[in-house]
């Protein structure tokens, strides 16, 4: 059916361009992997269902909910994927929402401002930018602006080596740049749904150049969370258990969607140390994230 | 015994329902009867000739009229909608967005805030019905791939709800959320408001492409107020 009723918008080989437009709005080209791969099969299916607006896009585009089940929407959405012919880009169905802390698997295109504060008003501002390289790489430039200034600035590499169903796994090398010294850091990051809960986390071992500088250390995090409702500006419940070497904390945090595409969104969570208490402390952290190349901005 | 029992009850039913009808008047309105509106609504403007459909001919056919402007040769002019101020309404029947034949049938309706509204198709061929409010927000905008399906959605906030097809761009429909009283004139023109209180009121009067200024009007008991509508 997607000849008799899709295409009329879409166009048969979903690429959006027709000769006679009917709408006004550029529909999105699904053959255009790199846009289209990152997207999970639940916004597609959520998009056709309520309509455009379901997924903070064009009213033009009508809601099939009250005329097709449920099956009938996800075959639309098989049909959909095969519009992109290139193999080996990730599943958007494993792109899960970023926890505060751990380090996601999916690559991302993002710019994110990562403020953390502490009881003792002791606070850290981290800028992010984030760019896809092909496929299934990325990379990341981070600066921390601390209120004694920058200390270090940070790089780092990741690439998905295995992205299946719901499941990724990444490696990756964060290389952070201090006046004294430099600390390589390894890092697998994988992620996970089982049902409807994310589980995400990540292992990195820091290896200092100069070990006089600075100390060797192991750093885990673990995450679970949920969202509340289907739609981007959703509401998602998380809790992380963030370890550094036998330091334990345990982050609760929400985040939430901002735009309707969810392509502005905001995370806040509070750092409750497990144990070493007086050595932790407690701190609110949190981001704010941008997601640069969302489809309909990247929309020619 | 029994059809004497049925008739009895017959014949108490309906002296209840005088009953009813007696005390509401005089409840709401003390002795004095309702008075009505009738009227005519004209306009200098000439319809537009049909066009040619250049999609979806099989369902559409080859022509369709161009409804923008309904008008007969003495000037009589359709889908104007007469809009009493200040007489609230009560629910009315349901009203369907149906499309047919690649119009939708009728192109101006008139229902209450709020109320569900019923939208079908009676053709084979993929239409949406996009209800669009004057503000701009579109109120729903659904999918009708096939005929026969019926999808209820509120119609949302008094105002002016244009209604689109996305798939057959000449589609245009109206529909007048208000709990006013209002008329929509028909063929000839005509348009009548029943069971008005006696009164002085603002009449407004609506049309797609057309526009007339309100009159004011005096309604009196036990008979019909006549006015006139020239739209340009």
């Amino acid at each position: 059916m997607w000849g008799a009723w899709c295409a009329r918008c879409h166009a048969q080989d979903g690429t959006g361009k027709i000769d006679e437009p009917t709408v006004s709005v550029q529909p999105m080209d699904f053959t255009d992997c790199k846009l289209t791969s990152a997207e999970p099969d639940a916004d597609w299916e959520r998009a056709i269902a309520k309509g455009g607006p379901g997924v903070g896009l064009s009213p033009l585009m009508p809601g099939f909910e009250d005329s097709l089940t449920a099956e009938q929407i996800a075959g639309f959405v098989a049909h959909m994927r095969g519009f992109c012919k290139e193999s080996g880009w990730p599943s958007g169905n494993t792109n899960f929402p970023r926890p505060i802390v751990t380090e996601k698997a999916f690559p991302e295109n993002e710019f994110l401002i990562l403020p953390s504060v502490s009881h003792e008003r002791e606070w850290e501002l981290a800028g992010v930018y984030e760019r896809r390289l092909g496929k299934r790489s990325m990379v990341e430039f981070e600066v921390p602006v601390q209120h004694g200034g920058v200390d270090e600035i940070a790089i780092a590499f990741k690439h998905a080596v295995h992205a299946s169903g719901f499941n990724i796994v990444s490696l990756g090398l964060e290389t952070a740049f201090f006046r004294d010294t430099t600390v390589f850091e390894p890092f697998i990051s994988a992620g996970s749904m089982l049902r409807d809960w994310y589980l995400q986390g990540q292992f990195k071992v820091e290896l200092p150049a100069d070990r006089a500088k600075a100390d060797r250390a192991i750093v885990y995090n673990a995450y679970v969370g949920r969202d509340t409702s289907l739609a981007p500006t959703t509401w998602t419940l998380g809790v992380e258990l963030n370890g550094e070497n036998h330091e334990l904390a345990l982050t609760p945090q929400v985040r939430k969607g901002i735009t309707g595409t969810g392509a502005l969104a905001a995370s806040i969570g509070v750092m409750l140390p497990l144990n070493e208490r007086e050595e932790q402390g407690v701190r609110w952290v949190g981001y704010l994230l941008w997601e640069f190349l969302e489809p309909l901005r990247a929309r020619k | 015994m029994g059809r004497i029992l049925a008739l009895g009850i017959l014949g108490t039913l309906a002296c209840a329902q005088v009953v009813a009808a007696h005390t509401f008047a005089e409840d709401r309105f003390g002795v004095q009867a309702n008075g009505s509106i009738t009227g005519t609504i004209t306009t200098s403007a000439k319809g537009t000739a049909p066009f040619r459909v250049t999609i979806d001919q099989t369902v559409c056919g080859n022509e369709l009229p161009d409804e923008a402007i309904v008008v007969d040769a003495q000037g009589h002019l359709a889908n104007a909608v007469v809009i009493l101020t200040g007489v609230k309404r009560s629910a009315a029947g349901e009203t369907v967005l149906m499309n047919e034949k690649c119009r939708f049938a009728p192109r101006v309706q008139v229902t209450r805030p709020n109320a569900n509204v019923r939208t079908t198709s009676k053709d084979p061929v993929l239409h949406t019905t996009q209800a669009l409010h004057e503000s701009g927000r579109t109120v729903f905008n659904v999918a009708l791939p096939m005929p026969g399906l019926n999808i209820s959605k509120p119609i949302g906030a008094a105002g002016t709800v244009r209604l689109n097809c996305n798939t057959h761009p000449w589609m245009r429909g109206w529909v007048i959320v208000t709990d006013d009283a209002a008329a929509i004139s028909g063929a000839d023109g005509k348009f009548t408001l029943d069971n008005i209180p006696p009164g002085t009121y603002e009449l407004r009067v609506w049309h797609e492409s057309l526009k007339g200024a309100p009159q004011k009007i005096t309604v009196v008991a036990g008979k019909p107020t006549e006015i006139s509508f020239q739209l340009k």
